[in-house]
């Protein structure tokens, strides 16, 4: 089928607070505030309003860059208030009638994204001491809650009708898309009945009772609430270790380059080849020696070269998640000197303790862990030429399977795989393992060996007996063997694969997020498919028109 | 080191410019020469045996004939020339330009498809490794040593399709191909009836006839493929194939003579007479007929198949002569006559097309199966005797697909488990049958003179008198 | 004279009663000729181009059959179609025309050149890679005028040792005459015989083919007849004892014996007659035989006051004994013929093969090979190509000649003749 989305215009997920239609972000000191006014006319796509502070993928990019902006342009804010703009509403969530108009493609890639913004809100209380807190002044309902969820905390404004609620089974149908069931469970540990009844109550619950519950940390008459909510932010900014008096850096526009061949970046380039739906993502090492001094480091700041690589990584799959839904095919190739590669890795080793690495590498440890859920099958290949080292090393581990180039003439010529520190702990997965450990299930023995070849350039048959590439075709036989794997995995059902490999890539072990994204996912997957939500009596389809959803009673 | 490829492995497939065959045949070839040592001919390595090697595919070359030992046969890769412009003819995929790589998607139905031809090659040679020690003349050891050796080129030319589109994969079942054994139970070929040995020169006559002409028929399906490579090799496969089911038409037709002959002399047609004068009696031949017509019938597969509807589909593997059938060789909409049991009789239902392409197959080979056994019975006609051969229903004796179930006599009659097991011995080759034929086996080597009980052949092979020395034993 | 009629077709059928259905045949025709019905397989005679593509391929050899017909009679397909079996040879009117024949038996017949006798003259001919044509003024020869079935009968009128009573080889000279028969040869075609009696298995010995030792116009001029050179085989190849069936069958014929025969055959190694043509004849043992004929053909022509060009004779023996006609050849005018002989096995002296006489001769063998009317003929043991051929490049070499280049230009423009055995 073709992708209609890939015929039309491009979307990309260039903003600035400047261009914000829907949020406003304000810093004072350590406490920033991150403001939802969603503008009605706002839509990213014509034919539908965004009331009640609803919202759709464009608000979304919007909160996605705001929360760049605080990690980078603004290490000095400990405290990030959400809060919204509107009189008695909070937000109301995803805007169902965006949902009713959506293809399937669309609405999962809009859940995936609005999931990894919320699970970065959480990466980075984690990660870098960046707390949020949620100043709930009205209604918080599905989508509402759920970013609310993501929050440290929550405190709920008291008014006798604002509550919070997960109104998806009742009302739509559906599931809640962005985590809701899981963090009620998971994070916030309400007991399971009393779950039960939250999410089949349109009307939701409020005050007293939803802090009994623990569905809320706390709550406040209206007056109250300005002070309790300042009076808590500044807590929470003392539990940070984020520096009072650094300074920023600025995010300057990514140099994008859009043409028929693909996207094209500095230090990432994207070439598609529709006929055979695939995309060839190559990655260059630094250049030349990346700055190693703190000073000339966050001097250099959008142009470091992780951080830049890292972004450019990072619109470059959000790009294509969101554009090409038919290039089922990513392949992952790098290119560039090694020692550069690893000196970068060095340095980001050496200087994590400051704040503008800690952000960096924990930009990497987020865009890497997005290829892991990234439902496109992702082959990386080591040619000649290639740079798999340290971070670089990443890609190779998170793709499905690793073709490596054995030249048994000429040794020296292949392309090489070497491992840095960085590989041992620094880029968890979603399921907070890294990626040779989760490779290796946690084994000592093959683990063992591969920390003990740090620093070793490994040929294709070192690689291969490390277990680090899948095979190790030779230039007899290489063009061939990948031309094959490429058009046999290119024949299969997408959906199958999809689901195949989101299985396969995350083994033993679950996390709040991998049930997110697996067994939540999973579920909204299905029921969002059924006729009960999309047929034409179904629950979503009738939303809003005062016609009773009719449903197929017969359970699955 | 160099080695002139072209010398030691005559090819059109510019061998010497390939580095990736040559490096797979490298690997390959002293094993499949291990291989033809262990599993080849018994105790014939060291004859001259005058045979016939192709070394180019024009008709001036490949049929170069000389006297060679058969593990310096100079087993060769030839593809049909190229058809320019050549399309996929059926299926799905109809239309579009024929492949000249392995669609990744199809690899491994594929290599499935190569593998199981393939492996039947091979097995042949193994099932009849022990005739040469039997043979009735130096002219038929001649001719078995020549389907021996064609059966070997054979797996050469499947081996070169794994080695030459299937990378690793493909050198992999490429030795699988060499270390499967014919009716090894821990490491048996593939398809059940090439486990089985053949037991005398009867058998090898009618296994050639009936057996080998299944071969032909699926080589003339694969022919058809979409995949350009396999459609050239196997079309010339045919040519060679032609001289096996010689071997067999005109074996059992000597056999058939030489009765008639010894039958006329004695004017009688008592089976007890004339087994007494050392041929074998008709009722016999026709019993080996049905055998092995049987077992021919069960390698076409399932009545009813959906991997043959896939193979169609996709335009791997084709119907006989695909591009003469006038149909739209889409077949999506058609259906096609298959055999069941119903209610006690055989009845036809319509299956759709695409499922029944094995049983379309299997109607085309039994046409030209009868044809021949109609020749044969011009033999018995021209010596005045009143006996008819006949090939049995297709639904006799099946072991394989939903008939297996059923009892179902020659004629088509659904017979009860007591009459089959009465009767059986009338339509099978008993173990008494068999052991009379086995008694007749004795070696005949000398050149011109021939077994009792089959006569000579009426012309030698590429104008050599009969009398000629086939077979030369140092 | 029974010249075949210029209207007769050889026409290219399949036996049906041999042929396999394999359809073989069919996907080898290169214009389409060969098409089948569920019966048979069939040749339109109208599109075969006889480009014997067909005829290897063939695992039966039902291919190669041959029917002559007159061109305006040739079996249509849709008769070939209804055949069981192959209808046998008509036979054809002597006179050419193509009034109605009738049917003559089936098998080999009159017209059909026997498939051992194919066999025999094509690896008889494989030392000069194929069959060549022959001289542009060769006289037209007739073949295949006599077959199995109906065989020519010839009456001995002769039988002479020509070696030496003491020498190892006994080599004979045999005068058959053909009485009232028609059988017309030419210098260097050959004749079948057919021996008498049965094979070990009891059925006909093969045909086996003699070259003529004498001139067309008969071993005596105006007689019926022809002569040929027949070494008595008493062993093989390699110096087994053997016993030749033909050769021992015929060295034992008295006067007055009949003999069955075959033939005659040959339409390559042909003498030239044009004026001003040279003969260059190299051969060994009863290989003399053509070289006799065309000797013969030239001395009569000689004698008889006409100009001739060169004639120059190498001929290998082991010793003057062994040498069949070397007395009258040693007779011969210098002027008429240059003759070189060469011995292997007189005690005392340097073996000496043809080859050696030719690398002595150099300069003058080279001399007659630049001129284009100059017809190599070489016959004898198969051994002895090899030899001949090397001292050739060697000689020519030596004389600013590549006989490698020049090779195949004779054998193109009929110059070059080989037949050994």
């Amino acid at each position: 089928m073709n992708s209609p989305e890939a015929v039309k215009p491009v979307i990309t997920y260039d903003t600035s607070p400047a261009q914000y239609k829907h949020w406003s972000l304000a810093c004072d000191g350590a406490i920033a505030t991150l403001t939802l006014n969603i503008n009605e006319d706002g839509g990213i796509k014509p034919g539908y309003k965004l009331k009640l502070n609803s919202y759709d993928l464009g608000v979304d990019m919007e909160l996605h860059d705001a929360l760049q902006r605080v990690r980078f342009e603004h290490p000095e804010v400990k405290t990030v208030i959400v809060t919204s703009g509107k009189d008695r509403i909070f937000c109301s969530g995803a805007n169902i009638f965006m949902l009713g108009l959506s293809t399937h493609a669309w609405k999962v890639n809009f859940c995936k994204f609005t999931n990894e913004t919320r699970n970065g809100i959480e990466d980075s209380s984690r990660y870098s001491g960046l707390k949020f807190l949620a100043a709930c002044n009205g209604t918080t309902a599905g989508g509402g809650y759920e970013l609310a969820l993501a929050c440290d905390e929550i405190i709920l404004v008291d008014d006798r009708s604002s509550a919070v609620s997960l109104p998806e089974v009742p009302l739509l149908g559906v599931l809640p898309g962005t985590g809701g069931l899981t963090r009620v469970i998971d994070k916030r540990r309400v007991r399971r009945d009393h779950a039960d009844i939250f999410c089949t109550l349109t009307e939701g619950i409020r005050s007293q009772r939803a802090k009994e519950w623990r569905l809320i940390d706390d709550y406040a008459k209206p007056q109250a609430f300005a002070e309790k909510v300042k009076a808590r932010a500044t807590e929470l900014a003392a539990q940070s270790d984020r520096p009072a008096d650094a300074k920023g850096i600025a995010l300057t526009p990514l140099k994008r380059g859009i043409d028929e061949a693909g996207y094209h970046y500095e230090t990432v380039d994207v070439t598609i080849d529709r006929a055979a739906r695939r995309a060839t993502l190559t990655v260059k090492a630094p250049a030349a020696a990346v700055q190693s001094k703190i000073d000339d480091i966050v001097a250099a700041g959008a142009a470091w070269w992780p951080l830049q690589m890292a972004r450019e990584l990072d619109d470059a799959i959000l790009m294509l998640r969101t554009n090409d839904l038919d290039i089922g095919t990513w392949v992952l190739k790098t290119t560039g000197d090694a020692t550069l590669a690893l000196g970068a890795d060095a340095v980001l080793d050496a200087n994590r303790g400051h704040w503008f690495v800690r952000e960096t590498i924990g930009m990497l440890r987020r865009t890497l862990a997005r290829l892991d859920v990234t439902s496109r099958t992702l082959i990386a290949l080591v040619e000649r030429g290639s740079c798999f080292a340290g971070t670089l090393a990443e890609l190779l581990f998170a793709a499905d399977r690793g073709y490596m180039l054995a030249l048994p003439d000429a040794p020296a010529e292949e392309g090489k795989v070497t491992l840095s520190a960085m590989n041992f702990g620094d880029y968890p997965m979603v399921n907070a393992q890294y990626r040779l450990a989760a490779r290796f299930y946690g084994e000592e023995g093959p683990l063992g060996a591969v920390r003990a070849a740090i620093g070793q350039p490994q040929g294709a048959d070192a690689a291969l007996a490390l277990g680090l590439v899948t095979a190790t075709p030779d230039d007899l036989d290489w063009e061939d063997e990948i031309r094959i794997v490429l058009e046999e995995r290119a024949s299969l059902s997408p959906d199958a694969l999809t689901g195949m490999e989101a299985n396969l890539r995350f083994g033993p072990g679950e996390t709040m997020e991998t049930r997110v994204f697996g067994r939540l996912s999973a579920w909204q997957n299905w029921i969002f498919i059924r006729p009960n939500a999309v047929g034409e009596g179904g629950a979503l389809k009738v939303f809003g028109s005062g016609n009773k959803a009719k449903f197929d009673w017969n359970r699955v | 080191m160099s080695i002139d490829y072209s010398q030691k492995i005559p090819n059109n497939v510019h061998l010497n410019d390939n580095k990736t065959l040559q490096r797979a045949l490298e690997h390959w070839q002293p094993e499949f020469i291990n291989w033809w040592q262990d599993m080849g001919p018994d105790g014939s390595q060291n004859f001259d045996v005058y045979l016939r090697t192709a070394v180019s595919v024009d008709p001036s070359g490949w049929a170069h004939f000389d006297h060679v030992k058969m593990p310096d046969y100079r087993w060769g890769i030839f593809l049909n020339p190229a058809e320019e412009g050549r399309k996929v003819n059926f299926g799905a995929h109809k239309g579009e330009a024929a492949w000249q790589e392995v669609p990744g998607e199809y690899r491994s139905n594929l290599r499935r498809l190569i593998v199981t031809q393939g492996d039947t090659e091979p097995a042949s040679v193994e099932q009849q490794r022990h005739l040469g020690l039997t043979c009735p003349s130096l002219y038929d050891m001649r001719n078995l040593f020549q389907v021996n050796v064609e059966e070997g080129r054979h797996l050469w030319a499947m081996v070169y399709l794994l080695h030459a589109y299937f990378g690793r994969d493909g050198r992999e079942e490429a030795e699988a191909l060499l270390e499967r054994r014919s009716g090894d139970a821990d490491n048996p070929r593939i398809l059940g009836a090439f486990n089985e040995r053949t037991p005398d020169w009867l058998s090898f006559f009618m296994f050639t006839y009936f057996t080998d002409r299944d071969g032909k028929y699926q080589l003339c399906s694969l022919a058809e493929s979409g995949f350009d490579p396999l459609a050239r090799t196997c079309k010339f496969m045919l040519t060679e194939e032609a001289h096996h089911m010689f071997v067999g038409e005109s074996g059992v037709g000597r056999v058939i003579q030489r009765t008639c002959d010894v039958m006329n002399q004695l004017k009688t047609d008592d089976v007890a007479k004339i087994r007494a004068q050392g041929v074998i009696d008709l009722p016999t031949i026709q019993r080996y007929l049905n055998f092995h017509f049987s077992v021919t019938m069960d390698l076409f597969g399932a009545d009813v198949s959906s991997n043959a509807a896939t193979f169609y589909t996709t335009g791997l593997k084709g119907r006989y002569e695909e591009t003469k059938q006038t149909d739209d060789h889409l077949l999506n909409d058609a259906s096609y006559g298959v055999l069941e049991v119903n209610d006690g009789k055989l009845v036809t239902i319509q299956a759709p097309y695409l499922n029944a392409i094995n049983e379309k197959l299997r109607d085309d080979y039994v046409v030209d199966a009868k044809a021949g056994i109609e020749r044969w019975n011009k033999i018995i006609q021209k010596a005045g005797i009143p006996f008819t051969l006949s090939a049995p229903h297709k639904a006799f004796n099946r072991k394989i697909g939903p008939l297996s179930a059923a009892k179902i006599s020659p004629t088509g009659q659904v017979v009860s488990e007591g009459e089959w097991t009465h009767q059986h011995l009338h339509w099978l080759p008993s173990a008494e049958d068999r052991a009379f034929v086995a008694s007749l086996m004795g070696r005949v080597a000398e050149p011109g003179k021939f077994a009792n009980w089959i006569a000579p052949p009426a012309r030698g092979i590429n104008n050599q008198p009969v009398d000629f020395a086939y077979v030369r034993f140092n | 004279m029974n010249a075949a009629p210029a209207t007769i077709l050889r026409q290219h059928l399949i036996d049906p009663e041999i042929c396999i259905r394999c359809n073989t045949c069919e996907e080898t025709c290169p214009v389409d000729a060969i098409s089948h019905d569920s019966r048979n397989y069939v040749i339109d005679a109208a599109k075969c181009k006889l480009c014997y593509n067909c005829i290897s391929p063939c695992p039966t050899g039902a291919i190669d059959s041959w029917r002559n017909m007159p061109a305006d009679r040739a079996y249509p397909i849709a008769e070939q179609l209804l055949w069981d079996s192959l209808p046998g040879q008509i036979a054809l009117d002597q006179g050419g025309t193509t009034g109605a024949g009738t049917e003559v038996g089936a098998g080999n017949t009159a017209g059909e050149t026997p498939a051992d006798v194919a066999q025999i003259a094509a690896a008889s001919t494989a030392g000069q890679g194929g069959t060549a044509p022959p001289p542009w003024s060769a006289a037209h020869p007739y073949v295949n005028l006599y077959g199995i079935h109906q065989p020519a009968v010839a009456t001995v009128s002769g039988n002479f040792r020509l070696t030496a009573e003491d020498a190892s080889s006994d080599i004979r000279h045999i005068v058959l005459d053909f009485g009232n028969a028609s059988f017309p040869v030419l210098e260097g075609q050959t004749i079948g015989i057919l021996p008498p009696g049965l094979d070990a298995n009891g059925k006909p010995h093969h045909v086996r083919l003699y070259s003529v030792a004498s001139p067309r116009e008969g071993e005596r001029p105006k007689y019926n007849n022809l002569s040929l050179t027949v070494k008595r085989v008493t062993e093989d190849h390699e110096g087994k004892a053997a016993h030749g069936i033909g050769s021992n069958y015929l060295c034992d014929l008295k006067k007055g014996d009949k003999v069955n025969v075959v033939g005659p055959y040959g339409t390559s190694f042909l003498m030239p007659n044009h004026p001003g043509s040279h003969l260059l004849m190299i051969c060994t043992g009863t290989g003399s035989a053509p070289m006799r004929a065309m000797t013969e053909r030239r001395r009569r022509k000689f004698s008889a006051g006409e100009s001739l060009g060169k004639q120059m004779l190498f001929f290998g023996a082991r010793s003057s004994g062994e040498l069949p006609y070397f007395g009258p050849l040693t007779k011969l005018p210098k002027e008429f013929i240059d003759i070189n002989f060469g011995f292997s096995r007189v005690p005392g002296e340097p073996k000496r093969y043809v080859q050696d006489l030719l690398r002595e001769r150099g300069e003058d063998v080279a001399r007659l090979l630049k001129d284009e009317n100059t017809y190599v003929y070489i016959c004898g043991l198969k051994g002895m190509e090899k030899g001949v051929e090397e001292a050739f490049t060697a000689l020519c070499q030596a004389n600013g000649l590549d006989w490698n280049s020049l090779r195949p230009q004779m054998l193109q423009q009929g110059r070059y003749h080989v037949e050994t055995y």
